[in-house]
């Protein structure tokens, strides 16, 4: 599904991803994790064409398509979904119009005829249900006033009503109370099966305690430093980056 | 500075309108020697200061004529009118009143009276704002026809009074000076939506002032859509005065011209009243939007607020001047002020200058004003899910502002604000 070969990026000039290879089959679950400023919410950014992350060599792969090509816009087309850190606030637009604006905009970059009215609405009172939103929620702007618990309860509706193949979630689990964690990993187990694949980015193995990887890798330094199962993020969580000799880059 | 003095034109002007409106020819006299001592306002007038007036010394604007072609006047016509709208429709051309196009109110306790019909009746009223400025005694000593709207106490008018006002393809360097008197009785309640349309290419001097009284526990809401032609002179002037207990609801939109001012002078008369304006106005090149109000806070426990905001486009130039003044015994006012501009370009020019003067204790007042650009953090979650640049840019744009929106009542006309705001910022190419 995502083919990463050799990827280095700049930010600012700086470079932050040093030669990084990942490749993720469909239906598989892969951890991210790393000490900061390893590069972890780059590799999300880059993935999803964030302007002002720089591809300077190597090539991104998905199903077959480069991404490196598209806009941001042409990649959520293409199925890829990014769950955000700290999700936008925006006012004077609702939650409704958003997601239905969105999910059109996906079905037209598909050739696929806008979902009807009533239709669509069924879809999303579906799911904000089956993820525990008021459905008054669903009619206030764009996480306007919302608690950082709801802010990324609304990420994982906007997944569930997405329905993307590939879903890249940065630190989606970080400031969390267990109850909204719980939320998050209801989400994304939901949305796993046998075409899908996810990509977690996350500091704590907290989360993998809901959503078991298949995979775990350490970003150190702009590149894949260790893979293993799930065992791995749990000697992180026991020993520390330190003390499997992976050096911090937060300098 | 006296600009106009320096220009004969405006003795011609005189001399070619004033046998018309007959009864009036005094009052009008006298305006027309209070104009020629003070002149247009220069660059120096702190409250001319975005919007200079110079070129009008050069320009020489003659009296429109009444005619127009019917087919471009209906065009108009059916582009303005909220046909949702089931009320009364008065329609001004080139600045005199149609009989034709127009369906005047009929309900019990609306009166309503065409100022070049029976001139005589607009005596006292057009002394109201006498000598307040020298545009306004321009407008006094030029203008040609208007309107007066008497709501009677108690009556609550069931439809919005919908009020046309076209300029003609005939209208090139033409001057249009209409008045609009409007009076709501104790307890009355009343919605006006004047909209302000013109030819695209004529340059033409629209030029207007309304006086509106609110008497106790009245209860007005007035929208005025300005869609002149993009080489336009706009200008208008609406002074209102509130009494106890009343509420003015102001909406304003400003789309076209290439030179608008809007004046908004508001005072307080009694206590327990409040003035909501808000307004939007969108620029692109060559185009400026001055919008200049006034709020005089002289009673106590009164409550403004004013929301505006503004989207320019590159080469797009605004100015919006917003002054609250809270006197002495005015205690418990309570006063709110935001403008915020969007830059959609760098090339565009957005100035800000809020005033609060309060002499008063125990007030709250606030203001805010902002200048920005499209945040890149929300551009990037909305294509992030999908949305085109376009399509990201168009919302956000749309979605800043619809504040102006939200404060409109009637569904309906606030659903004409939207289309008018959406078609200009598709015309943009921001949605």
């Amino acid at each position: 599904m995502l083919k990463i070969e050799n990827l280095h990026a700049t930010v600012g000039g700086k470079e932050i991803l040093k030669g990084l290879n990942l490749t993720i089959n469909d239906g598989e679950i892969h951890a991210i994790m790393g000490p900061n400023g390893a590069g972890k919410s780059t590799l999300s950014y880059v993935i999803c064409g964030r302007e002002g992350y720089e591809v300077t060599a190597g090539s991104v792969f998905f199903n077959g398509r480069d991404l490196l090509d598209m806009s941001p816009d042409e990649r959520a087309g293409e199925g890829i979904f990014l769950g955000f850190q700290y999700p936008v606030e925006i006012p004077g637009v609702s939650n409704m119009n958003f997601l239905r604006t969105a999910l059109n905009s996906q079905r037209h970059y598909r050739g696929q005829n806008d979902m009807t009215a009533v239709d669509f609405l069924k879809l999303v009172r579906a799911k904000a249900k089956e993820l525990d939103m008021d459905p008054e929620m669903l009619k206030r702007p764009v996480n306007v006033g919302f608690s950082g618990g709801e802010k990324k309860r609304n990420e994982m509706v906007q997944m569930a009503v997405l329905d993307p193949c590939l879903a890249v979630l940065d630190e989606t689990d970080s400031g969390l109370d267990i109850d909204a964690l719980k939320i998050v990993a209801k989400g994304i187990n939901r949305l796993r099966n046998a075409d899908k694949s996810i990509l977690m980015i996350t500091h704590y193995q907290r989360l993998l305690d809901y959503v078991v990887p298949d995979f775990v890798h350490v970003l150190a330094d702009g590149k894949i430093v260790k893979t293993g199962d799930r065992t791995l993020a749990l000697q992180l969580e026991e020993k520390g980056y330190a003390g499997l000799d992976i050096a911090g880059n937060a300098a | 500075m006296k600009l106009y003095l320096d220009n004969p034109q405006i003795e011609t002007d005189f001399e070619a309108v004033k046998a018309s409106l007959p009864g009036l020819a005094d009052l009008r006299r006298q305006a027309m020697a209070r104009f020629t001592q003070s002149g247009i306002p220069g660059p120096k007038v702190e409250e001319w200061k975005y919007t200079n007036l110079g070129f009008l010394a050069r320009e020489n604007y003659l009296p429109a004529g009444k005619s127009g072609r019917q087919a471009e006047i209906r065009q108009f016509f059916d582009q303005a009118h909220i046909k949702d709208i089931p009320g009364p429709v008065v329609v001004f051309i080139n600045g005199y009143f149609n009989a034709d196009l127009s369906s005047l109110p009929e309900e019990d306790g609306v009166d309503f009276s065409v100022l070049s019909h029976n001139p005589g009746n607009f005596h006292q009223s057009l002394q109201a704002s006498e000598g307040s400025s020298s545009l306004n005694d321009l407008n006094r000593a030029l203008v040609t026809d208007g309107y007066r709207l008497d709501i009677a106490p108690d009556v609550d008018v069931e439809h919005a009074v919908q009020i046309i006002h076209i300029a003609t393809s005939g209208t090139e360097m033409a001057s249009l000076r209409t008045r609009g008197q409007v009076k709501l009785g104790r307890g009355a309640k009343a919605a006006i939506i004047e909209t302000f349309i013109g030819a695209e290419e004529a340059r033409y001097w629209f030029h207007m002032i309304s006086d509106m009284v609110l008497e106790s526990g009245a209860c007005a809401s007035f929208g005025q859509f300005q869609l002149q032609g993009r080489n336009a002179i706009h200008m208008t002037e609406l002074h209102t005065e509130v009494s106890d207990h009343a509420t003015f609801n102001h909406v304003n939109l400003q789309l076209g011209a290439e030179i608008s001012r809007t004046e908004l002078i508001n005072s307080f008369t009694g206590e327990y009243a409040s003035i909501n304006l808000s307004g939007a106005y969108l620029g692109r090149a060559r185009q400026s939007h001055d919008i200049f109000t006034r709020i005089n806070h002289d009673r106590p426990n009164c409550k403004s607020r004013q929301l505006f905001r503004g989207v320019l486009d590159k080469g797009g130039k605004s100015a919006f001047q917003g002054k609250v003044v809270v006197a002495r015994d005015a205690r418990k006012t309570n006063a709110d002020q935001s403008d915020k501009t969007l830059l959609l370009d760098r090339g565009a020019v957005a100035n800000a200058k809020p005033e609060l003067l309060i002499y008063a204790d125990d007030v709250k007042c606030s203001h805010g004003a902002t200048v920005g650009e499209v945040d890149p953090d929300q551009l990037f979650y909305l294509r992030s899910r999908g949305l085109d640049e376009d399509a990201a840019k168009g919302l956000l744009v749309e979605a800043f502002v619809s504040e102006v929106f939200d404060d409109l009542e009637n569904e309906r006309v606030a659903e004409k604000f939207r289309q008018y705001a959406a078609g200009w910022l598709r015309k943009e190419g921001a949605l």
